[in-house]
């Protein structure tokens, strides 16, 4: 098993025993965790096309690769706090981790969360399509030799 | 407020601010984003959730009229309870949530005028406690389809050629979208709208502040610019019958309608659906796209 899943592993036994309440509570408290943009990606803001245009309120993703690790930089507006947690739990399952691995992010989540029975269909459905966007905007910052480094690491 | 033509459905944040510990009255939020409530509602303010709550999870439908009973018990609604809707998102989903009361035939409703945003800018404050009332008793009749359109209503409804507004955006209306912009794409198979249908997008309904615009404005948007008229049957509707809520809202009400129902299957059955009239192609304001105005006589056209 690859680091991305046992750092997600731990995040879903978080939310595992919660109510509904504590599950949004908890969701809160990563929403509020997430780093404001630094200068260097204000500016890019600006001059890149980085919103994600499933989400309606601004959502800006930077999902990049740094000697084969992966990072995870985002901007979320204030009035989607649930949007904005589920950017900060995806960005603490991959930050700094092999990229090989961190573009093969689950799709169900939110499933395992509990949190897709809270937020209902059509919602887990939006936020379903930003794991999509950080695996493919992953994969396409990945050079050659970074696809073998997960390899590696499952063999080893 | 006041010049609307059915004022009392609307109330002012001033006004819940000073009902916040009336036991007559129940605020109650519906957002698009639900952890909004967690974070900070209206002191005393219960959530209803449109997604989780007052929709059916299995068939594709609103809640039963026992579920809906339920609801009300739990949050400590009775028959004779004031319930205070707002939300974020310009009090779209408190309409959605509005309209849903009313389908169960709940009394007194009203909307916090401007919502979240107008309670944030006038700086007021936020609570996070947990909100739990008694369990009241409460007994809903069926559902009032005065106000709901099924698909089969709508397709008499459109080949009588009586009108229609589609409140989606002019994207979404012309074909050239099959899902909001900015939304993913939630799976209508042909794009388009309903032959017949004005295209008046819910938006335009409100102010920067997410206030209601004034019935001037209103009056104009639609009777003027959208060519309705307050007699005629009308129906509107969007994707899924959320943003036609609004606009439902607003015709009725402020606008004083007498005869408006919002089709809740709207383009997500529409446009599923087999054999189903389509029209593609963008509005020409105040008329169909099918449609075109009349020429004014003194044309200068060669």
């Amino acid at each position: 098993m690859n680091s991305v899943q046992t750092r997600l592993d731990r995040i879903i036994e978080e939310f595992s025993d919660l109510d509904g309440r504590e599950k949004l509570e908890l969701l809160l408290d990563y929403a509020n965790s997430l780093a404001p943009l630094s200068q260097e990606y204000q500016s890019r803001k600006v001059s890149e096309d980085r919103r994600v245009p499933e989400c309606q309120t601004p959502v800006f993703l930077w999902a990049e690769v740094t000697n084969g690790m992966a990072s995870l930089i985002a901007e979320v507006a204030p009035e989607a706090p649930t949007v904005k947690g589920f950017v900060a739990i995806l960005a603490a399952a991959i930050d700094g981790q092999p990229a090989a691995a961190a573009c093969l992010l689950p799709d169900n989540v939110l499933e395992q969360m509990g949190l897709a029975d809270v937020l209902g269909i059509l919602r887990t459905r939006g936020l379903r399509a930003i794991v999509g966007r950080v695996n493919r905007g992953i994969l396409n910052e990945m050079k050659p030799h970074d696809h073998h480094d997960h390899h590696d690491q499952r063999t080893m | 407020m006041a010049d609307y033509v059915h004022p009392d459905v609307l109330v002012s944040t001033e006004w819940v601010a000073e009902h916040l510990s009336d036991p007559s009255v129940r605020i109650v939020e519906s957002n698009e984003d639900r952890a909004l409530y967690t974070q900070g509602h209206i002191s005393g303010a219960v959530e209803i959730d449109w997604q989780v709550d007052l929709q059916d999870q299995v068939c594709r439908d609103y809640i039963s009229r026992e579920d809906f009973e339920k609801l009300c018990s739990l949050n400590g609604i009775s028959n004779d309870t004031t319930v205070v809707l707002y939300g974020d998102k310009n009090n779209w989903w408190a309409c959605y949530a509005f309209w849903v009361f009313k389908l169960y035939g709940h009394a007194n409703c009203r909307i916090m005028n401007g919502g979240r945003k107008r309670w944030q800018l006038d700086g007021r404050e936020w609570s996070s406690d947990r909100v739990k009332y008694p369990h009241s008793h409460y007994t809903a009749p069926e559902q009032d389809h005065s106000i709901r359109s099924l698909r089969d209503d709508v397709l008499k409804h459109q080949k009588a050629g009586k009108p229609l507004v589609d409140v989606r955006s002019p994207e979404e209306y012309s074909g050239e979208r099959l899902h909001m912009p900015d939304y993913p794409n939630e799976g209508a198979l042909r794009g388009g709208h309903i032959p017949g249908a004005v295209n008046v997008p819910w938006v335009l309904s409100v102010n920067e502040d997410g206030t209601f615009k004034s019935r001037k404005d209103l009056e104009k948007l639609y009777l003027r610019d959208g060519n309705l008229k307050r007699k005629a049957r009308t129906i509107a509707y969007c994707r899924i019958g959320e943003r036609s809520s609004l606009t439902w809202f607003v015709l009725k009400y402020l606008l004083g309608f007498g005869n408006v129902k919002n089709y809740d299957g709207s383009w997500m059955e529409w446009g599923n659906c087999v054999r189903m009239p389509i029209v593609q192609g963008s509005a020409i304001a105040g008329y169909p796209v099918e449609k075109s105005p009349p020429v004014p006589s003194a044309s200068t056209h060669a």
